[in-house]
């Protein structure tokens, strides 16, 4: 296992230049593909918040979370959802959407869900600005605890590559896996403590919430943006959090080196 | 006596010690599930700095039998030796049609594991030699499948690897391009020394091209040697294929199939997690 492990993380250290270009050129395509280019990546985030913010905020007359309006509330934890949840989805498909490429010249397998990773960060990006944007026009001004967002979104970045190198590797074994995980995600945003408050549920369903390793990231946000309590205060979440990514990048590693040379004949 | 057999061996550029490549097939109506192979024992050495043809009809395992020497699969028996780093020349894999031939030149050159610097430095080699000239601001998407190809074949060939693998990469493009590749192959094969393992379905060219020669037929090599001779032999042998009525050549594509497919017990989920 420790192999393996080792075995993934050179692969990804040394091909730090091939990561960064091939999610470049992804993004550069996917902007040259629409006539608009990456006004997109911004009008595409700022509907759906709309689309949320008219059903739970106007329809449903959703009242402040505390002392917090609703709608930055919302906001901050639809950024960390609109960030993972793609990771996650399109996780699953980063090794058999390179099907042509891995099939056709030696490759390194491992490095697929990383560059996955970062055509998606490159999306939070700016969605990240349109909730800056957002929170300024409500009055929260940038605070010290802003650069807390540095290590939520490291935390992120390396839960999302962990969770990737799994459910590739897996979805390629059976296509199923992703349709099964689009699924899953569909429920996962309503079970996510994202739209709602976690302090309307009873204790112990709030401890399994507490568990859920988005929601760690949905609370840092809100905390750097509104809470203020610094990164230790959530340390018993925080361990979990990474035990549950380290976990899942053993896991994934081990599957990733057990594989490496056998993905054509899965394809 | 085992010093002569490192010497010997570091003579050689590829070594096959018995590769067999075995597929599972995806048969439901068979009670017991059946192997395919691929490639069946097979063994060769290829010399540094020779030219070797792959000679063979459709399916004989040619593709295969390449996809294991560029590293790219993994043989299920036997034992591949590789003195130096080969690469395959992928012509149309790893161009994005999105992207500009220019932006191209930089995607591919890092699918390939290119440095910054190196593909700095190819990039005039390739926009020289690819002749695209004003397309290469175009989006790949627009381009023809002659210039798609040349574009390919020059990042590809702006690798210097120590082997070079061309599976059928000069049969698509005009005639002018294929020949000022191969050109360019001959000098890679004069001037370099590199060793070069060349798929061709065009006859002509493959004898031109190549000092040496490997017939596959079914997954085997049925013989290997000068090029002139196996050329000679091939070509009877296909001509005598080619003359065969409709149902000779599905009873010979028949018996070739059966020869290469073997019945196996059943095994569990669990074989798929081990090697």
């Amino acid at each position: 296992m420790f192999k393996a492990i080792k075995y993934v993380i050179s692969e990804n250290v040394g091909n730090l230049y091939r990561i960064f270009t091939i999610s470049k050129y992804t993004i550069t395509a996917d902007i040259h593909d629409s006539k608009l280019g990456l006004f997109w990546n911004f009008a595409n985030p700022l509907i759906q918040v709309m689309t949320y913010w008219f059903l739970f905020g106007i329809v449903f007359q959703r009242k402040a979370v505390g002392d917090i309006p609703y709608l930055p509330w919302m906001l901050t934890g639809m950024a960390v959802w609109f960030f993972l949840s793609p990771c996650i989805t399109n996780g699953c498909n980063a090794i058999f959407q390179k099907a042509g490429v891995i099939s056709k010249m030696k490759f390194p397998v491992s490095i697929l869900p990383a560059t996955v990773i970062f055509v998606e960060f490159f999306n939070h990006i700016c969605f990240m600005i349109i909730t800056i944007i957002g929170l300024l026009l409500f009055g929260f001004y940038p605070s010290i605890y802003w650069l807390e967002l540095i290590y939520y979104m490291a935390a992120a970045i390396l839960f999302a590559i962990s969770l990737a190198l799994v459910m590739s590797v897996l979805n390629m074994i059976a296509r199923d896996v992703r349709k099964f995980v689009l699924a899953i995600m569909r429920l996962l945003l309503y079970l996510t403590p994202i739209l709602w408050d976690i302090k309307t549920l009873p204790k112990n369903l709030q401890f399994i919430m507490k568990c859920n390793p988005i929601f760690y990231i949905v609370t840092g946000y809100r905390d750097c943006f509104f809470y203020h309590r610094g990164i230790l205060f959530y340390h018993k979440q925080m361990a979990l959090f990474f035990a549950i990514t380290l976990t899942l990048f053993a896991i994934g590693s081990t599957l990733m080196y057990r594989f490496k040379t056998r993905f054509i004949d899965l394809l | 006596m085992l010093e002569d057999i490192l010497y010997d061996n570091n003579e050689y550029a590829v070594i096959f010690d018995n590769v067999s490549k075995i597929y599972r097939l995806n048969d439901k109506g068979h009670k017991t599930p059946r192997d395919f192979y691929a490639l069946r024992d097979v063994s060769f050495k290829i010399k540094k700095g020779e030219v070797c043809g792959l000679l063979g009809i459709n399916g004989s395992g040619k593709s295969t039998l390449s996809m294991i020497l560029a590293g790219i699969q993994s043989p299920s028996k036997g034992t591949v030796t590789i003195n130096g780093h080969q690469e395959m020349v992928a012509i149309q894999a790893g161009l994005n049609g999105q992207l500009t031939g220019y932006e191209n030149i930089d995607y591919k050159g890092a699918l390939l594991g290119l440095s910054k610097n190196k593909i700095k430095e190819i990039k005039d080699v390739v926009c020289e030699f690819s002749e695209i000239g004003e397309f290469l601001d175009q989006p790949v998407k627009k381009y023809s499948s002659g210039m798609k190809s040349r574009l390919g074949f020059s990042i590809s060939l702006a690798l210097d690897p120590d082997i070079y693998i061309i599976d059928e990469a000069l049969s698509v493009g005009d005639k002018a391009f294929a020949d000022k590749c191969l050109d360019k192959m001959n000098e890679l094969k004069n001037n370099s020394k590199k060793t070069i393992i060349f798929i061709s379905h065009s006859l002509q060219q493959s004898r031109s091209f190549c000092d040496t020669a490997i017939w596959l037929d079914g997954g085997k090599v049925r013989r290997m040697g000068p090029m002139d001779i196996i050329c000679h032999n091939y070509s009877y042998y296909i001509h005598y294929y080619q003359d065969l009525s409709p149902e000779g050549k599905k009873k010979e594509n028949q018996s070739r199939f059966d020869a290469r497919v073997e019945e196996v017990k059943r095994k569990g989920l669990h074989s798929i997690f081990r090697g």
